[in-house]
């Protein structure tokens, strides 16, 4: 069969000392960043690019490299979210929700581990898809017009309530204002600065990474400078980190799970302008929405630790789809490797699987090698990254501070956007003292221009007619699942709210 | 009372928003939507989302006695200065000021502090700057830094060359004292 | 100084290149070249960078490697601004331009910054704009389309990869003016987050019509996805390009070049200005630099130092005129 030929192809590629050596240096650094804050898969891979281009490295092994630092953060970013309570990258923030609470409740290796499971499970799927759907699924992505993308973002936003907090009119509140802060700028349509308020370092907007560092990282520095002689001294505590191996029985509990989430992360980055945090976010909703029957996500479900890795990791394979087949970056970093493609005189679109077969599969192949490394590095390393859990905060918290400005300040060389960020710490501290949830800020910087500009592309195609937004049946499907997600919560909202209020006088800690 | 407060603040908020997206200059050319609807349509939700908040308070949270409110005002201030000395006084000192400020307020001895301040700043610059090839602010600790730290990555650089395959090997120790001694 | 395994490993790359490939010998030689794309990765100006950079090393022509650094901000501005108020007398700077670069400036997007405030450098060839439909529309020529903008402006989307105003939006205006619509301001242009995004709202059918650059079009053509109606070049290029026709065949006189170059600080010595002229021209006649060029689409222009200066500046001349008569600028 042609598949396994070129497949078979991909791996006599793949495997030379060279590739190996770079994909596992790939899979190290690309841990590393993934899991401070502050560097995530896009700097990444564009810090490592004059890496590859300086060795000399021919398209393939530059893939190779470039993909397992991609493969490779995308792992990492669940480490700090779990131990920490802060992501260390964009993808990851949703892993905080069950992550952290686990390991409150000292289970911190088994959540690293499974989570680890889960980010395997996610790729592996993923790139399976990746091969066989490509062509297929290319049409998928031409479904969605401008309209439909508006209407796929009304639902993420709309199906917010009650994923990270109790109160839907805070988590309005607060998607608002993620999605406010995204307006600040020069506009992309027309080109006229907004709410910059003459301030030239405002034109290029606010960087969503500078807004997640400040409100997740900076913010917790804060929580423990109030609490310095409270419940926060870890020393007198005794830590438990938890199981190195996740017990059997939790990994086969969480299987249909990761199934799940696999696809649905995998179609979300298959759409060009969704990507990877969408991916996650749509997976852990939805896995709450199906599954959440005793009201246990956000306290340290393991289910909602594997939904969100299983879902950003596939989500990740599924972007590839776009970038190879169309040529469009479906997230910030694939951007970055198509970049990196055109400078290698490769350039992707519709024919690249016959022009380049042998880019492309020996990339497949890389995937599968990458991914598989990972997880054979990940899994001995969770005892490793526990011991994170026994410095005591008043090391670890300074540190951290002083990473997300390294982070920060090393990307930008600004430091105006230092100054943003620490203003985002202390609205951050207030906002989570206000029970406010801080993911739907992140979701609406995250998604805010991309989600406007679409709604502004699509209703000036049909010459100023709003009613577009509703005139497709994938758009009306769209629509109907994110009413539906919006309304159910406020019908069984009594219910939830009791059983939540008690979660809460437990102590819980949602983000 | 802090979410009433809270909400009357978001109300205010969404009001000077509203406001603030209305003095956008739209240029000559624009789509049928322009750039003022979507920011007018958050500040709609944004107030009628606050307004909810307002008239249905959550329970009272805890708030900090003053002198911990003060404490991290105190922090806060240490961080903006360390945001505007940075360029100027290099990574380095910047950084373990800094850490050592926050490493004593969290409840560190003084002394133990400016070790773990100091410390810090090193693996952190060794890391970000060293390994991963970020470019930090300069100052005059750093140089000295890099001399210690060039020769390791001259070695690991003379690793990463046997993958590019052209067999310099005697080259590696050059390039080393090409980076030390560059600028 | 950057100290990094990845400068180390690049001073290594470096000295083992320039064992094989001797230098060439001018009476400057950039100690750590540096080439500022005013962009994120991805895009034309970080690719003229990259590509440039890597064919400069290549050929021996520099010592070590450019090192590229992306400097988003402002459409360009950012960089402007900041090579002209920091790095005014930079011998080692290059920085990646185009006709987007030509397009603000001219229009005054970056504040209180003019062409004269650097020096131009040197083109590496010019990227000339398409005009396309989809491959089964029923639309197969430029008057065809644009009789059907002029009948029912409201009926054809013209999907671009600029903003509102920028060079993708511009060459169809060009087209549209030189064919006589009056008010080229009805012509229905949608922005999208650049040429790759925008094909592909034209395959899904949500738009009529694409403007870009042959480059962004080629992948889509070759697949037979698209069909090209008009290149906004003087004449048919070459190559596999020659098949697509010219707006100026069919009757409307428009020209649309996107062409991508280089300038440095104004203070850079003439010593510097002069190599760094020189070396590019070296690059330009190479061959391994035409391949690239056939590789991407990329048409002949060939300019160097002040040839290239007055060009700029005639581009400037013209985008203001065509921006003044459609009323983007006052």
């Amino acid at each position: 069969m042609d598949l396994w030929a070129n497949l078979y192809g991909g791996f006599e590629i793949a495997l030379t000392w060279q590739n190996l050596g770079l994909a596992l240096l790939g899979c190290f650094l690309g841990t590393i960043m993934g899991a401070l804050p502050g560097l995530g898969p896009s700097n990444g891979v564009a810090i490592l690019i004059p890496l590859a281009f300086t060795l000399g490295l021919d398209a393939t092994s530059s893939l190779i490299l470039l993909t397992a630092v991609y493969y490779g953060a995308m792992y990492g970013g669940r480490i700090s979210s779990i131990l920490l309570n802060i992501p260390g990258d964009e993808p990851a923030m949703m892993t905080c929700l069950d992550g952290y609470p686990m390991a409150r409740k000292g289970m911190a290796g088994e959540a690293l581990a499974l989570s680890g499971i889960a980010s395997f499970v996610g790729a592996f799927l993923a790139t399976w898809g990746l091969i066989l759907l490509a062509p297929q699924l290319v049409k998928l992505a031409l479904l969605f017009g401008p309209a439909e993308y508006f209407a796929l973002f009304a639902l993420a936003f709309a199906t917010l309530g009650g994923v990270s907090s109790t109160n839907q009119a805070k988590s309005a509140f607060a998607a608002m204002l993620g999605l406010g802060l995204a307006m600040i700028g020069v506009d992309t349509q027309t080109g006229v600065p907004r709410l910059t308020f003459g301030e030239v370092h405002l034109y290029d907007g606010l960087d969503f990474l500078v807004a997640i560092v400040g409100l997740f990282a900076l913010s917790e520095v804060f929580v423990f400078l109030e609490h310095r002689h409270g419940s926060a001294d870890a020393e007198e505590s005794k830590v438990k980190v938890g199981r190195i191996v996740p017990p059997m029985p939790m990994v086969i509990k969480t299987i249909p799970t990761m199934l799940r989430t696999s696809f649905l992360g995998f179609v979300a980055g298959v759409l060009p302008g969704a990507g990877a945090s969408l991916g996650s976010f749509i997976s852990y909703s939805m896995e709450k929405k199906l599954v959440d029957k005793e009201g246990t996500f956000g306290t340290g479900d393991p289910r909602g630790v594997a939904a969100p890795e299983a879902g950003n990791n596939a989500a990740a394979g599924g972007a590839l789809v776009p970038m190879l087949a169309l040529g469009v970056p479906g997230s910030g970093t694939t951007a970055v490797l198509l970049a990196v493609l055109l400078s290698l005189n490769i350039t992707p679109g519709p024919l690249l699987f016959q022009n380049n077969p042998d880019v492309v599969w020996g990339l497949i192949a890389a995937l599968f090698i990458g991914n598989l490394m990972l997880l054979a590095m990940n899994i001995p390393m969770v005892g490793l990254f526990t011991r994170v859990l026994l410095i005591p905060p008043r090391i670890l918290m300074p540190v951290v501070a002083m990473v997300s400005f390294v982070g920060i300040y090393g990307i930008s060389g600004s430091s105006f956007d230092l100054l943003v960020m620490i203003a985002f710490g202390l609205a951050g501290w207030i906002l989570r003292k206000l029970d406010v949830p801080l993911v739907p800020v992140i979701l609406g910087t995250l998604l805010g221009n991309t989600m406007e500009n679409n709604l502004r592309r699509a209703v000036t195609i049909d010459n100023g007619n709003w009613w577009t937004l509703v005139d497709s049946p994938l758009a009306i499907t769209l629509w109907a699942i994110a009413i539906a997600g919006f309304i159910l919560p406020v019908f069984v909202g009594k219910v939830v709210k009791a059983r939540m209020q008690r979660r809460d006088e437990e102590g819980s800690l949602s983000d | 009372m802090s979410d009433r407060i809270f909400g009357g603040f978001g109300v205010l908020l969404a009001v000077f928003y509203a406001w603030a997206a209305l003095q956008t200059e739209e240029s000559f050319l624009s789509d049928a939507v322009g750039p003022k609807a979507f920011p007018v349509i958050i500040a709609i939700i944004l107030g009628l989302s606050s307004a909810v908040i307002a008239l249905r308070p959550d329970p009272e949270p805890v708030w900090p006695p003053l002198a911990r409110l003060a404490e991290i005002g105190a922090a806060a201030v240490v961080m903006i200065l360390y945001a505007q000395f940075l360029p100027e006084a290099g990574f380095i000192i910047a950084t373990a000021l800094a850490a050592m400020y926050l490493t004593w307020r969290l409840g560190s001895p003084v002394v133990q502090s400016v070790v773990i301040g100091a410390l810090t700043a090193l693996v952190i610059y060794i890391i970000f700057h060293a390994v991963l090839g970020l470019s930090l602010a300069r100052g005059p600790l750093d140089a000295y830094v890099d001399t210690v730290v060039d020769p390791v990555l001259g070695a690991i650089g003379a690793f990463f060359e046997m993958f590019g395959g052209s067999g310099a090997d005697e080259a590696a120790p050059e390039a080393t004292g090409a980076t030390g001694a560059g600028d | 100084m950057k100290t990094s395994i990845i400068r180390a490993a690049m001073a290594v790359a470096a000295l083992g290149l320039a064992g094989t490939a001797h230098a060439e010998s001018h009476g400057f030689s950039p100690e750590n070249p540096e080439c500022i794309a005013p962009a994120n990765p991805g895009g034309g100006w970080d690719f003229t960078c990259r590509q440039v950079g890597k064919s400069l090393q290549d050929q021996g022509l520099i010592e070590k490697t450019m090192q590229v650094v992306n400097l988003a901000g402002g459409g360009g501005g950012v960089a402007f601004a900041e090579v002209v108020n920091k790095r005014g007398d930079d011998n080692d700077l290059i920085v990646a331009a185009s006709s987007a670069t030509a397009t603000r400036l001219a229009q005054g997007a970056y504040p209180g910054n003019t062409m004269d405030q650097v020096r131009w450098l040197a083109s590496i060839g010019a990227d000339y704009g398409v005009i396309a439909v989809a491959a089964d529309s029923e639309i197969t020529t430029l008057p065809a389309l644009l009789d059907a903008i002029k009948s029912d402006p409201a009926s054809i989307s013209v999907a671009g990869g600029s903003a509102v105003g920028g060079w993708d939006h511009l060459k169809v205006l060009i087209a549209a003016n030189a064919y006589g619509i009056e008010d080229v301001r009805s012509v229905k242009y949608i922005a999208f987050d650049g040429g790759g995004e925008a094909v592909t709202q034209l395959l899904a059918g949500s738009v009529q019509a694409f403007t870009g650059d042959i480059s962004e079009a080629k992948g889509f053509v070759d697949s037979g996805d698209i069909k090209v109606i008009a290149v906004l070049a003087p004449e048919r290029l070459g190559g596999e390009f020659s098949e697509m026709p010219t707006a100026k065949e069919q009757g409307v006189d428009a020209i649309g070049a996107n062409w991508r170059g280089f300038y440095a600080p104004a203070g850079m010595s003439d010593e510097a200005y002069d190599a760094w002229v020189s070396k590019i021209a070296d690059l330009y006649a190479s061959d391994e630099w035409k391949e690239i060029m056939a590789a991407n689409g990329l048409a002949p222009l060939d300019l160097q130092g002040a040839d290239f200066q007055n060009f700029v500046s005639d581009s400037v001349a013209q985008i203001q005129s065509i921006s003044k008569e459609i009323g983007i600028i006052k």
